[in-house]
């Protein structure tokens, strides 16, 4: 009986072409009629084969080394390596490929970079992210807290923006339509235009401009001042009565306009005076409906370019008549200004007169305005309208 | 060449030149090989935050993935060495990289490579790993083995000495005394390797 180890002897005679004629045939035979035999046969020629490749590869493996050697020591400049030494390979590289010639430091760096990159990607992107959606968020929140409408609140936000400190206060159309809730400026400081009702001390103004106020300030032409309470507020129309209450006023003389009592005519020629800014401004154009924002009856349509701070400002019609009060527009239309009708603020008058109120409300019946060419018109009229400062 | 359209081959006639001059056992042939695109391949593994000796490591395993192929005349190439050399390169480090980082490697290219993909280095590598994993059993059971039995092994297969040299280097009476210690060592070996090999695959 053969042993493995005899086997392996015959095999590898046979691999090796040593074995004999007849040797070689008989081995042959057996290995096609018995598996087992091949199987073992197959098993010693992978091993042998393994070995061998595996011995070749660490020739080869050998063999690059040190052609690497060879090339790194032929690459470096001769000058700096002594004699037989393996030159160092940190240095070698730098000369072999000349655009890695980095400095430490830069290469650490490059290094930290190629490594997390991926983390300060994400890191940045999320950053990024998170700026957008909190401004975004923000953005959102303020609005949905001042207007629930679309109508009118980019307009709010730039008036906040805009008259932080001065002025004026051309409320939306929205607030004075009762939409929605009241909403105060946001400004601690706001301002709109009053005139004079009766000499003895009556202003007109909107409802919207003293809205939420602790204390009035009205201010003249002639930069004098006064203290003033509101009198009477009427939301439904954005009116307002307001009474100067300084011991030291005296009276405003007498008006140079009358309160129209009817309505005035589509395609009459009206003006405005107004403080959108610090100083009085002229506007003018033509009453272009004769009813307001969304049909509103109460309201004029006027094709006045109005701004923050024309609110309450008077309206007139050629002959110098008090034909409304200017008391808001339409953001998204062009140069639609409504104004309150002043058959409105006679019904109103009225209604407060029959009270019997301490001072009576004496309006004035007559014009002196018609037939005077505007600017006289102008000059008479602006003693008599005034800046509405409100502190909240 | 495995091609025979020298026409359509897309290998330029040093890469032919080359390839015969290393099948043919030339180590000239090699060595200039070798420092002809070892800037290329240490370059990408620089680039992409391997040192020096990872981009040793990484060309040389792929000089000898081609080395291998083409010493065995199964290299089948579709593009040129240059190209063929940096697919392979460029995939060994992708693999160790991905074993060393936790997130997701993407690695800087240089343009000029063009086409990497499809160059066969994807099956080549395969092969190539599968190689080696047998290589690594071997080696375990080499050392498994013990002396003297390792040595002669060693000796006859992996360094080819003659049985008369070994004989004498161990000390044996005759070269059969040799011989048969030689074929028990193999009987040793062999249960060593198909165990270690086979419990690696299952």
């Amino acid at each position: 009986m053969m042993t493995e180890a005899d086997y392996y002897a015959l095999f590898e005679a046979y691999a090796l072409g040593e074995l004999a004629g007849p040797a070689r045939a008989n081995l042959e035979a057996r290995l096609a009629a018995d598996p087992a035999l091949a199987l073992r046969y197959a098993d010693f020629t992978e091993l042998t084969d393994t070995l061998r490749a595996y011995g070749q590869r660490q020739q080869v493996r050998q063999q690059l080394k040190s052609m690497h050697a060879t090339m790194l020591a032929a690459d470096a400049p001769e000058a700096f390596i002594p004699a037989g030494t393996l030159p160092e390979t940190g240095q070698l590289t730098s000369s072999v490929n000349p655009i890695l010639r980095i400095s430490r430091t830069e290469r650490r760096l490059r290094d930290f970079w190629n490594g997390h990159r991926a983390t300060m990607g994400v890191a940045a992107s999320v950053a990024v992210l998170a700026v957008f959606s909190t401004l975004l968020g923000l953005e959102w929140w303020r609005a949905a807290k001042t207007q629930p409408s679309m109508y009118g609140y980019t307009v709010l936000r730039r008036e906040v923006e805009r008259i932080k400190k001065s002025q004026k206060d051309l409320s939306i159309t929205l607030n004075q339509f009762g939409r929605s809730a009241a909403t105060p400026p946001v400004a601690r400081e706001s301002s709109g235009t009053g005139f004079a009702l009766t000499s003895e001390g009556y202003l007109v103004t909107s409802y919207h401009v003293i809205q939420g106020a602790d204390s009035v300030l009205v201010e003249g032409h002639d930069r004098k001042r006064y203290h003033a309470e509101p009198v009477y507020s009427d939301r439904k129309h954005d009116l307002a009565i307001l009474r100067i209450t300084d011991k030291k006023f005296t009276g405003f003389g007498r008006l140079p306009y009358a309160i129209k009592e009817g309505e005035a005519d589509l395609g009459e020629r009206v003006y405005t005076l107004g403080f959108p800014r610090e100083d009085v401004v002229y506007g003018e154009g033509a009453l272009s409906a004769r009813s307001g924002f969304k049909g509103d009856t109460a309201f004029y349509q006027v094709s006045i370019p109005v701004n923050p701070g024309n609110s309450g400002g008077p309206l007139l019609d050629e002959r110098g008549n008090l034909i409304g009060v200017v008391s808001g527009r339409q953001n998204d239309a062009q140069s639609a200004a409504f104004a309150t009708k002043s058959s409105y603020l006679v019904r109103l008058v009225d209604s407060l007169a029959a009270a019997k109120p301490a001072v009576p409300y004496l309006l004035p019946r007559y014009g002196q305005l018609a037939g005077n060419s505007r600017p006289q018109q102008l000059k008479k009229l602006q003693d008599y309208v005034f800046v509405v400062k409100v502190f909240e | 060449m495995s091609r025979g359209n020298p026409t359509s081959s897309p290998l330029t006639p040093t890469d032919d030149a080359l390839i015969v001059a290393i099948r043919g056992g030339d180590e000239r042939a090699l060595a200039h090989l070798y420092r002809l695109h070892w800037p290329m391949v240490s370059h990408f593994v620089l680039q992409n935050s391997g040192t020096d000796d990872d981009a040793q490591d990484v060309y040389q395993e792929g000089v000898m993935v081609f080395y291998e192929k083409v010493r065995d005349g199964s290299l089948e190439l579709s593009c040129q060495i240059k190209t063929y050399l940096y697919a392979v390169c460029r995939r060994l480090w992708l693999k160790r990289l991905t074993s060393k980082s936790r997130f997701g490697v993407r690695l800087l290219d240089d343009e000029e490579h063009g086409p990497y993909l499809n160059t066969g280095a994807e099956e080549d590598l395969l092969a190539a790993e599968e190689q080696d994993r047998r290589f690594d059993t071997m080696s375990e059971a080499l050392n498994h083995l013990g002396e003297p039995c390792r040595s002669l092994l060693e000796g006859f297969y992996l360094h080819d000495k003659s049985m008369q040299d070994l004989t004498a280097a161990f000390g044996y009476t005759n070269a059969d005394n040799a011989k048969n210690q030689k074929y028990k060592c193999l009987v040793r070996l062999k249960k060593l390797f198909f165990t270690h090999y086979k419990e690696e695959s299952t």
